[in-house]
């Protein structure tokens, strides 16, 4: 990676430093080794009792073939991973690529930006419960607000948005989008704002504005914070629960499910929780590249930069 | 600088991780007396009381203790599924509706067998009680008794009566028979409109396919009204091959399909939740609902208008045939998972709860929202055949003194899991949504509960 | 490029009056996109919880006969799921606190001890907090369950606190690591040469140092705690032991349910979390800065 985005993981507030690579000056011994440890210890010891054993515990309880086999046979199954693909690429693609275009709306300045910002986030700090649940109602064919608006505006009665596949499906996105875009965006505005000034004084001196400026100072530098945070979202959207099961309820007729509901529903609605760790681990083949990637990409970098 | 000694920071550390994982170890009951309770909160505060009087009478009776917790009856059903996975389980577990939980784990063994708790009052029990309460087992190869029976629930017609007034019809007029009542009422809708309210609907019926259970319970009467009644029967074989079934799942679609297509039904029904046409018909967005006990009239009782003159409550007389109609009836009570470590106090605590005097205390401490499973109490006790609250003897008739159909649950682990997957709310839809023939729809629902069934066989 | 500026150079002052009127112009209506898109849902909220039962199925756009009586009934616990509502609140603030703490205790120590004290074999520690970070916490429900009731603290607070601050702690050590590195090394170097342990190197030096990314992260982990519910509902569920979150899904349980009243409930529910975010914005954007652009 280039000395730019090296400065640029600093931010622009300090200078970096070029020696923190080298660690304590004469590494750990003795005393400080065992104070390293015991500061290593807590997080081991969460991790261990948490992370390791609950994943174990779930191979084992998902561990018996025949589920996959009562899992593939069930019609809702292909229907459910069909969703939660859609669901993922579509809600976080859609997403990202909204928090990107924000965040460079948000850096703009004046008061009522800032003030706008206020309100923007609200979504993000709202229970999500109640939230989802007034997404609900809002939604209902009969009685929603939207579909009241609707008529009130243009005498026109809207259709009933949970009672079809698509619209439920998309209803769940939208909510989904709804509720993280602000995080999203925060994150991406964060990222902007450290792009340094210095490098915009730069380009404009070539007389790069605009565009240009765009694509050649800032699409580069944030196109890794893009990337990994369009993957990190996957991976929290794979395992979203609360949208599709508050706005659709997985409904009509379970074809607004994805594996996170499908899942739960195995698991406490039919009093099968083994089928509901194998629908939750058929996930696996998927998650574990995503792991993988992200990994790489998040990985405080040794020696990569 | 502070001098903080680097072992007590290790020790810290240490404590800490080992306080993360180790801060309240299990303790199993000191005392050898105490059993540990959960049962499912009541819809209404009053049956919640109910349930802790006949807790602490009963410690106070036996000297034993009763470590008791209400809980919502999610939470409960998650917990009760999740602790009889791991083994870690309560010594009782009291659910109002244990039906979607218990013929899977009596199934696999995982509850224990209560009959000695149930015996000296199978001869009071009715019928319904009794049948919902045994299961089989895959290990023991026999059915038995896993539950004991206390409360029992059935499903009848809520209808405003003053809107019915109101289309200018009479709840007298109302036939006796089960697509009579329906095609009677659907009447009210034009006239109602005509007067001002616009968005009124003539039926709440929810043939949904979100639920989980109203839009099942329906079809089930529909079934049952239409003579199909023998889709399941205690060998625990779906007879979808029988023609009466057939023909009864048919002409149920049909009549129900057609109900939403002649828009005397709110379109969103198709995918109400369980509580969607409980407010709904609240707030007379519709005429009339056709839900599980008399939670849909206990939930208005403060407003007395509504609660004693406005709403009424109707049984189902006859099926389609003419012949009287039977109620679908659950039972709820306690059961013991395997496992728990004071069966005996447990044991004791429901024969306790089983006698008549208390199960009635109970009952109608919770204003009747569910009855007794001895039915000879609804007969000594003249609460239950009062008409102070107008809504209980219609009930009672339905569910109690006439003729009465346990669920299907307790004849086989498939059926809970077939209408889990909302087969018959997706054979509606398939109809209505997809243009599907009727009968291709109900061949279609048949074909993938075969395929349910033919993995659990008896 | 020379050609673009003398093509610009040629343009009137009015053109470009002009063209700052029409981005403003545009501004402004996204803005007024973004409001609505914003606020309708949470209008929608404020608007059942000031009606009466029948507003949520009134077919009106406003409030007929607006009244607070819903947020009398929660404030003074007059319906009974709401009952020890304030008992609850407290729950809930215990959780939130405890995650917040714990999340930033436990992730500020590893993350200085992998990332200033280089302890051999840290990245593991790293990868496995990476990992954890990316598997979907609802993945893990029921094993974690089963887990907590091994470790006996079911039905414990407890119980969720330690599962929420492990899935909020492999974020903190993220943010921490990439913060952690705009703190030169030097300062480290001479506090040992002062004789300092490394403990006191932490709470001097590092801890000082990383308030921002500690806001920020404190900030996540509140809302993480705050706005968690499929854990919440799973690990408590006797009214003694339940969260606001538990308690709001109370409403869900039965047949009817005064839909205002918890409306009400999640609204006042909402306002510490709002009030935390706003007043430590500021310290959120430097926090997320440092940590966020680096991938």
């Amino acid at each position: 990676m280039s000395v730019t985005q090296q400065t640029l993981a600093v931010g622009r507030g300090l200078a970096a430093p070029r020696t923190w690579r080298k660690a304590w000056f004469g590494g750990l011994h003795g005393a400080d080794y065992v104070w390293a440890i015991a500061f290593a210890l807590p997080y081991a010891a969460i991790f261990l009792a948490f992370v390791v054993y609950p994943i174990a515990f779930g191979l084992w309880m998902g561990s018996d073939l025949a589920l996959y086999e009562q899992l593939f046979t069930d019609p809702r199954y292909l229907t459910t991973v069909l969703n939660t693909l859609l669901y993922v690429v579509i809600g976080v693609n859609v997403k990202m690529f909204l928090a990107f275009l924000l965040s460079g709306f948000f850096i703009r300045k004046g008061w009522w930006i800032k003030g706008l910002m206020v309100i923007f986030i609200l979504p993000w700090a709202t229970p999500a419960l109640p939230a989802y649940m007034s997404i609900h109602w809002f939604l209902n064919g009969q009685w929603g607000m939207l579909n009241n608006i609707l008529y009130a505006l243009f005498e026109f009665d809207g259709p009933t948005y949970l009672n079809e596949h698509w619209t439920g499906l998309a209803s769940n996105i939208g909510a989904y989008i709804w509720k993280t875009l602000p995080f999203w965006t925060v994150i991406l505005l964060a990222g902007r704002m450290a792009v340094p000034t210095e490098l915009y004084e730069a380009a404009a001196v070539d007389g790069a504005t605009g565009l240009r400026r765009f694509a050649h100072v800032t699409l580069p530098l944030m196109a890794n914070l893009y990337l990994v945070c369009t993957l990190l979202d996957m991976v929290f959207a794979l395992g979203d629960f609360n949208s599709t099961y508050f706005v659709s309820g997985g409904g009509p007729a379970m074809s607004t499910e994805v594996l996170a509901t499908l899942g739960i529903r195995y698991a406490f609605t039919l009093a099968l929780p083994r089928l509901g760790v194998a629908a939750v681990m058929s996930a696996l083949p998927v998650l574990i590249p995503l792991v993988i990637i992200l990994m790489r990409r998040l990985r405080p970098s040794e020696g990569q930069l | 600088m502070v001098k903080i000694s680097r072992r007590s920071v290790l020790g810290g550390a240490i404590g800490a991780a080992a306080a993360s994982t180790l801060a309240r170890p299990y303790i199993a009951n000191a005392q050898a007396k105490t059993a540990v309770y959960w049962a499912g909160q009541g819809f209404i505060p009053q049956e919640d009381a109910a349930m802790r009087k006949v807790c602490e009478d009963y410690m106070k009776e036996s000297g034993n203790k009763l470590d008791y917790s209400l809980m919502p009856f999610m939470a409960l059903n998650q917990k009760t599924i999740s602790a009889l996975t791991s083994g870690d389980v309560p010594d009782l577990i009291f659910m109002d509706a244990p039906e979607t939980i218990l013929p899977q784990n009596a199934w696999d063994d995982k509850v224990v067998d209560v009959t000695d708790v149930v015996a000296p009052f199978e001869s009071q029990l009715s019928e319904t009680a009794k049948l919902n309460s045994t299961f089989y087992n895959k290990a023991t190869k026999k059915r038995s008794y896993y539950i004991c029976p206390i409360k029992q629930g059935a499903t009848p017609f809520h209808i405003w009566g003053d809107l019915v007034e109101k289309a200018g019809l009479k709840m007298e007029e109302i036939p006796k028979d089960w697509d009579g009542i329906w095609t009677y009422l659907k009447k009210t809708q034009a006239p109602l409109r005509s007067k001002g309210m616009r968005k009124i609907f003539a039926c709440g019926l929810q043939i949904t396919t979100v639920g989980p259970n109203d839009g099942n319970n329906l079809f089930r009467h529909f079934l049952i009204a239409n003579g199909g009644e023998d889709i399941l029967t205690t060998d625990g074989k779906l007879h979808t091959d029988d023609p009466k079934v057939r023909e009864a799942a048919i002409k149920s679609v049909e009549f129900m399909t057609n109900l939403y297509k002649e828009g005397v039904v709110p379109p969103e029904a198709l995918s109400w939740n369980d509580a969607d046409d409980n407010n709904g018909y609240h707030e007379k967005l519709f005429v009339m609902d056709f839900d599980g006990t008399l939670s849909t009239e206990l939930a208005m009782i403060k407003d007395q208008q509504a609660f004693y003159h406005d709403m009424k409550t109707l049984a189902p007389a006859n099926k389609n045939d003419g012949t009287p109609m039977k109620a679908m009836v659950n039972a709820g009570g306690g059961f013991i998972p395997k496992g728990a470590k004071n069966v005996e106090v447990a044991k004791d605590f429901m024969k306790y709860f089983m006698q008549a005097k208390v199960m009635n205390e109970n009952l109608k401490a919770g204003l009747g929202r569910w009855f007794p499973a001895i039915p000879q109490i609804v007969k000594d006790d003249p609460f239950w055949t009062s008409t102070e609250m107008p809504c209980l003897l219609p009930y009672i008739t339905e569910g109690v003194l006439g003729p009465t159909l346990p669920l299907y649950n307790a004849y086989s682990p498939a059926w809970g899991q077939l209408e889990a997957e909302q087969l018959w709310g997706q054979a509606n839809a398939d109809v209505i949504k997809g243009n599907m023939k009727v009968a291709d729809a109900v061949d279609k629902a048949f074909k993938r509960g075969n395929e349910i069934f033919a993995r659990i066989t008896i | 490029m020379s050609a673009t500026t003398t093509v610009r150079r040629i343009r009137s002052p009015l053109f470009y009056s002009l063209q700052r009127l029409g981005v403003e112009a545009l501004c402004l209506a996204l803005g007024f996109v973004l409001v609505v898109w914003s606020l309708t849902p949470i209008y929608n909220m404020w608007k059942i919880a000031l009606d009466s039962h029948a507003g949520i199925f009134g077919g009106s756009i406003w409030p007929e006969a607006p009244t607070l009586e819903s947020f009398r009934v929660v404030v003074t616990q007059d319906f009974w799921y709401l009952e020890r509502f304030w008992h609850q609140f407290g729950n809930s603030f215990i959780v939130g606190l405890s995650v917040t703490g714990l999340t930033l205790a436990i992730g500020s120590l590893a993350s200085f001890t992998v990332g200033r004290m280089r302890l051999r074999n840290g990245w593991m520690l790293t990868n496995a907090a990476l990992m954890t970070y990316v598997i979907p916490a609802s993945f893990l429900a029921i094993p974690i369950y089963r887990i907590m009731q091994i470790y006996g603290l079911g039905n414990h607070l407890s119980s969720l606190i330690l599962t929420l601050t492990t899935f909020a702690t492999p974020y903190a050590i993220f943010i921490f690591s990439q913060y952690g590195k705009s703190i030169p090394m030097e300062l480290d170097e001479s506090a040992r040469i002062d004789g300092a342990n490394p403990l006191q190197i932490y709470i001097r030096i590092y801890l000082p140092l990383m308030a921002p990314a500690l806001v920020a992260v404190g900030t996540y982990a509140l809302l993480l705690a705050w706005n968690e519910y499929l854990y919440n509902f799973l690990l408590l569920s006797t009214p003694q032991s339940m969260t606001v979150a538990v308690a709001l899904a109370q409403f869900l349980n039965s047949d009817e349910s005064p839909w205002n009243y918890m409306m009400a409930t999640a609204i006042i529910y909402a306002v510490p979390p709002i009030i935390l975010y706003y007043g430590f914005r500021r310290y959120m954007a430097a926090g997320l800065t440092m940590g966020g652009v680096k991938g």
